[in-house]
């Protein structure tokens, strides 16, 4: 064999078994490596007590109300599989809106309820003209 | 493989592609720019927020197509040992992680407005940043050695190894929970309705000629300071 | 909130960076290739 395929073999064999590594390690980091829980994974393997959390999906329809107080909103956050009840107290941000992404930081309390102390908003891969998106129905839910 | 080996041959066809890449290059960048600040409409839900897209995606682009590169020429010098190899990848380097910062530094002022943060450790922007340490310690290793038209075995090695992280970036958000959203322009097509989408083609061949003509000058930067260096020697020793 | 303060000071970051690593490299090159023929004009 000639040394030049000989080098070209080993090269690609080398690659190879770094981005086979590199995978492994990151599908090892599967769970640590996720930004926020979704409500489906909370359903499934139990409430995350006792520390701070954060939670993503959407926020379902007409589900928003604000506590007389001004400042204390409560809404559901849900994915499709299961549903969160979450009360915040403070500023939202602007894209924060029913049928549309969250990612909530905070706490769950032993009820189930989740505590925010703060809101992202999270949008989808969707963009579109307003005059558009009024004639769309939104039926996708946001992937976990 | 060694048609353009000769530097004296790959000059002939830099030299003039140089200020083409450039030149059409800007006026693809202006355009694009122009009709993404002023003629495509905002976005429903984020408003005019969205007009960041057009330098944010060639600038992701870029800085992973550039580590794609140094990758590719690594794996050419290692095998080949094609003399302009060395050059190519050290000329990518500064192009591909100014890209990097920059597409960073965007996705951050685009974040604030929609997201309602600046930063968060989240798997894209992670990822990303250390996409940026791969490329300072590239930098690192490649100016590390005296010789301007190769890089060390160890360099070229560092640039495959590092190549592993380009997968990752790119599916990160579909791998893990991100604030970052999915992807929009798949194999499948977009997610981003033509209206909005049309000034990203401007933009993005605009960058990545710009990013080829700001290749080819520091190509030709290194191959004549190689040649005025090598002359002094000969002087040196004469 | 107004978003186009956002808008301005990314495509201005943008502009800055790519401006200033193509005056970087514009200069190298020229330096280096003025160089060269300086060298192939006395031989």
């Amino acid at each position: 064999m000639k040394a030049k395929n000989q080098r070209l073999i080993l090269a690609l064999l080398a690659l190879a078994a770094v981005i086979g590594a590199g995978l492994l390690a990151v599908s090892g980091l599967k769970q640590e490596a996720a930004f926020f829980y979704a409500p489906g994974d909370v359903a499934e393997n139990g409430l995350p007590l006792g520390k701070a959390v954060r939670l993503g999906g959407m926020v379902a329809d007409k589900s928003i109300r604000h506590d007389p107080d001004g400042v204390t909103i409560h809404f559901v956050v849900e994915d499709g599989k299961a549903k969160v009840p979450v009360t915040f107290k403070g500023i939202a941000p602007d894209l924060f809106k029913e049928k549309s992404g969250v990612v909530a930081e905070g706490e769950f309390h032993p009820d189930g309820t989740f505590v925010a102390n703060n809101l992202l908003a999270k949008h989808d891969e969707r963009y579109m003209p307003p005059e558009l998106a009024g004639k769309m129905h939104k039926t996708d839910t946001l992937k976990p | 493989m060694h048609a353009y080996a000769n530097p004296a041959r790959f000059l002939k066809i830099a030299r003039p592609l140089t200020p083409i890449c450039l030149v059409v290059g800007i006026l693809l960048i202006l355009i694009g720019s122009y009709a993404g600040l002023a003629l495509t409409p905002p976005d429903y839900l984020q408003g005019d927020s969205v007009r960041i897209l057009y330098i944010h995606v060639p600038a992701a682009w870029l800085g992973m197509g550039g580590w794609t590169g140094i990758a590719i020429a690594s794996i050419v010098q290692l095998v080949w040992r094609h003399p302009l190899a060395g050059v190519a990848a050290r000329a990518i380097a500064v192009p591909g992680a100014l890209f990097t910062a920059i597409c960073l530094v965007t996705g951050s002022i685009w974040g604030r407005p929609t997201w309602g943060t600046w930063w968060e450790w989240d798997g894209r922007m992670t990822s990303m940043l250390v996409l940026l340490f791969l490329y300072f310690g590239y930098i690192g290793l490649a100016n590390a050695s005296d010789d301007r038209t190769s890089v060390s075995r160890a360099t070229a090695i560092f640039g495959i190894v590092g190549a592993v992280n380009i997968p990752i970036i790119n599916r990160s958000v579909v791998w893990w929970n991100s604030l970052h959203q999915g992807p929009s322009i798949t194999l499948r097509g977009s997610t981003i309705s033509s209206e909005i989408l049309w000034p990203l083609a401007p933009t993005v061949i605009g960058f990545s000629l710009f990013f080829g003509g700001i290749v080819l000058m520091r190509m030709r930067a290194n191959l004549a300071q190689a040649k005025v260096e090598a002359r002094m020697r000969r002087l040196a020793a004469a | 909130m107004n978003h186009w303060p956002f808008i301005i000071a990314a495509y201005a970051l943008t502009g800055l960076g790519t401006l200033g690593v193509f005056v970087w490299s514009y200069l190298e090159m020229r330096r280096a290739e003025q160089a060269v023929s300086k060298l192939e004009r006395s031989r």
